[in-house]
């Protein structure tokens, strides 16, 4: 990677509708070239986000900074990003090519420079055999594309997309998520994506915001998220996960030892530093438990569903009933997989148990 | 496939028969009227042979024509009037939130809601006060308070049908507002306009009550035909009223046209 130049920035934004605060406190920087994800549960703000960086959305409190100069004034038309909308909102009387040549028909761009233009960013996006067509005659698919296309020849520095797969179904999908990314390293601009999926938040982004409430829990790459969770929030978020709950009994450093029901376990400590007694979390995923380790704890197996390449085996502890492991193992691994009514000793390394600060415990 | 339906639809059908019967039989009447002349020979009715008689004399008779071209000069000023106004109150409405629009909508609505009787007396009055000539501006007027409200709601119907999402896209891409609606909204708003205008006109060409009070010496259509009600109606009537039919069904018929599913937008 080369320097990292932010294009955008939102300082301390805030947003209020009347008496009700929908976003809090919003601070986060978009580099010039980077797929940046805002990933939360439906209303926690993040289309709001989306409407203040457009300029729909006046913030109530904080800035908005593009190349460190405040924009939060700038008029909309003004602003060089494009939003590719939730509902595509294409202009229904216009044909496809005459949707795409907007933005420059707008801005005065002469009738004979538009009509390449359009042809060329049609090519890109695939829908150069389309031009004529009107929308209601696309299919989903290649109404997204069109939204695409027309965001592009503007030329923006941001592009932000809102939701823009949740209305298309799922093998679709899959190829949209390769079809964004690829675009955006090909245009080496920035995107901002937004979805309420963690897989194609895993899958397509340089960075990811977790939202929740309004507020921002924590930002990211996808591997530090799904690796240190900062709290159980974004622990649950992000695929399955193991939650032992515990109290901090000594700290070591980055690593704290916990009282749990099944022993002292050692983790570490992921987001703010615990102090000795507060109540944890130990997050540890499926995929790193070991069944049959030499050392570990005895744990009886409950329920186990083959789902292809990976078996999810479910076990009960056999001294602390009150502690459910699952455990994702391969299932065509050399050993033989534990099946269910037998007793398993599980164990795991040190390095892959995170301790989590347990909700309420931090504000 | 229907079933067991035979005996119900043939009743249903006699009754719409009957009914659109006696709704057009007056109007098939003073057609005949009008290509065959009634006479009456000893007192009892008979029909001339036919003849485009009436026609030729209708075109002759400047004091109806004269209030023929008044009450299309008057539809057409006071249509295009009520569409720019009612537009311009519809677009407010839509676009501001807040008691402001309300109480503007409010203000639309009653000239519509109000007995014409009071409308026409109330724009009397002020018009003296003013010094205004009674004629043809001021019957303009008293229509277009009359038309905004119907052309309104039509235009306010269908820009709340809208995504709001279209005006965001398009000043989203670099548009002003007035490229916006220009380029965006009016073309949605097309259908409606249309028949905002067909309707408006529609009212203006028999409005009677209102157009009394503000008309002074200049005559529309139908206050020539009401006054001619004492004195006895001369046969061109019979030929102007099947013209007014048949461009009364022209126009609907090309706004059926127009709203025809498939039709294919701009390209
Ligand atoms: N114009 C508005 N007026 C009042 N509340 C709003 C408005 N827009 C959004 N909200 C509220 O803000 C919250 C966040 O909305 P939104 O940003 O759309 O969430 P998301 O896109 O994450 O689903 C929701 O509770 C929603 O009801
Ligand atoms: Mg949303």
């Amino acid at each position: 990677m080369n320097q990292r130049s932010d294009v955008l920035t939102l300082e301390a934004v805030g947003k209020s509708f009347g008496t009700t605060t929908v976003l809090r406190d919003i601070s986060l920087s978009v580099a010039s070239n980077e797929f940046l994800t805002i990933l939360g549960p439906s209303g926690s703000g993040k289309t709001t986000i989306l409407r203040l960086i457009a300029g729909f959305e006046a913030p109530t409190t904080g800035r908005i900074m593009l190349d460190g100069a405040d924009i939060s004034q700038m008029p909309i038309n003004r602003r060089p990003f494009n939003t590719v909308f939730q509902d595509y909102a294409l202009f229904p009387h216009l044909s496809v090519r005459r949707n795409v040549g907007y933005g420059l028909m707008v801005r005065g761009v002469p009738k004979a420079e538009i009509g390449p233009r359009v042809e060329a960013v049609l090519a890109i996006v695939g829908l150069q055999d389309y031009a004529l067509r009107l929308p209601r005659e696309l299919s989903g698919g290649q109404r997204q594309r069109v939204a695409l296309a027309r965001a592009i020849i503007c030329e923006p520095r941001v592009i932000l997309l809102d939701e823009p797969l949740a209305a298309l179904d799922v093998a679709l999908r899959a190829q949209m998520c390769k079809f964004l990314k690829d675009i955006q390293r090909r245009l080496d601009i920035a995107f901002v994506f937004i979805t309420h999926d963690q897989q194609e938040a895993i899958a397509m982004s340089d960075r990811i915001v977790v939202m929740r409430d309004g507020r921002i829990e924590q930002i990211g790459g996808p591997e530090e998220l799904y690796g240190f969770p900062a709290s159980r929030f974004v622990a649950g978020f992000f695929g399955e996960n193991n939650l032992i709950d515990g109290v901090v009994r000594a700290i070591d450093g980055a690593r704290c030892e916990v009282e749990t029901p099944i022993g002292p376990l050692w983790g570490v400590t992921c987001g703010p530093a615990a102090a000795v007694g507060a109540e944890v979390h130990l997050s540890i995923r499926p995929e790193a438990l070991v069944p049959g380790a030499t050392e570990g704890h005895r744990f009886l197996v409950r329920d186990a569903q083959f789902a292809g390449p990976t078996t999810l085996i479910e076990a009960q502890g056999v001294e602390a009933p009150e502690v459910t492991l699952r455990l994702r193992l391969p299932s065509g691994g050399t050993r033989a997989l534990p099946s269910v009514g037998d007793v398993v000793a599980i164990g795991w390394s040190e390095a892959d148990a995170r301790v989590i600060a347990a909700e309420g415990s931090n504000g | 496939m229907k079933r067991h339906s035979g005996l119900f639809d043939v009743a249903l059908g006699a009754l719409a028969l009957v009914s659109l019967g006696i709704i057009y039989a007056p109007l098939a009447v003073v057609w005949v009227f009008s290509n065959w002349q009634p006479v009456r020979v000893r007192g009892a009715l008979q029909l001339a042979p036919f003849s485009w008689d009436s026609y030729v004399a209708l075109t002759r008779n400047a004091d109806i024509l004269g209030a023929l071209g008044t009450t299309l000069l008057v539809g057409l000023v006071s249509m295009l009037l009520a569409l720019i106004l009612a537009t311009t109150f519809a677009m407010y409405y839509w676009r501001t939130v807040g008691v402001s629009r309300q109480i503007m909508q409010a203000l639309v609505f009653l000239p519509f809601l109000l007995p014409p009787i009071v409308v026409g007396l109330s724009l009397l009055i002020a018009f003296r006060e003013l010094d205004a000539t009674r004629g043809a501006f001021t019957i303009v007027v008293g229509h277009t308070v009359l038309l905004v409200p119907v052309v309104y709601r039509l235009v306010l119907t269908r820009l709340n049908s809208l995504s709001p999402s279209l005006t965001e896209a398009s000043l989203d891409l670099g548009a002003s507002h007035c490229q916006t609606f220009y380029h965006i909204l009016l073309p949605q708003l097309g259908s409606a306009l249309l028949a905002g205008a067909l309707l408006g006109f529609a009212i203006s060409f028999d409005e009677t009550m209102v157009t009394l009070f503000l008309s002074g010496s200049t005559s529309t259509l139908p206050i020539r035909l009401w006054s001619m009600m004492r004195l006895g109606f001369v046969p061109e009537i019979n030929a102007l009223a099947t013209l007014v039919v048949l461009a009364a069904a022209l126009a609907t018929a090309v706004f059926g046209v127009m709203q025809l599913p498939g039709k294919r937008g701009a390209r």
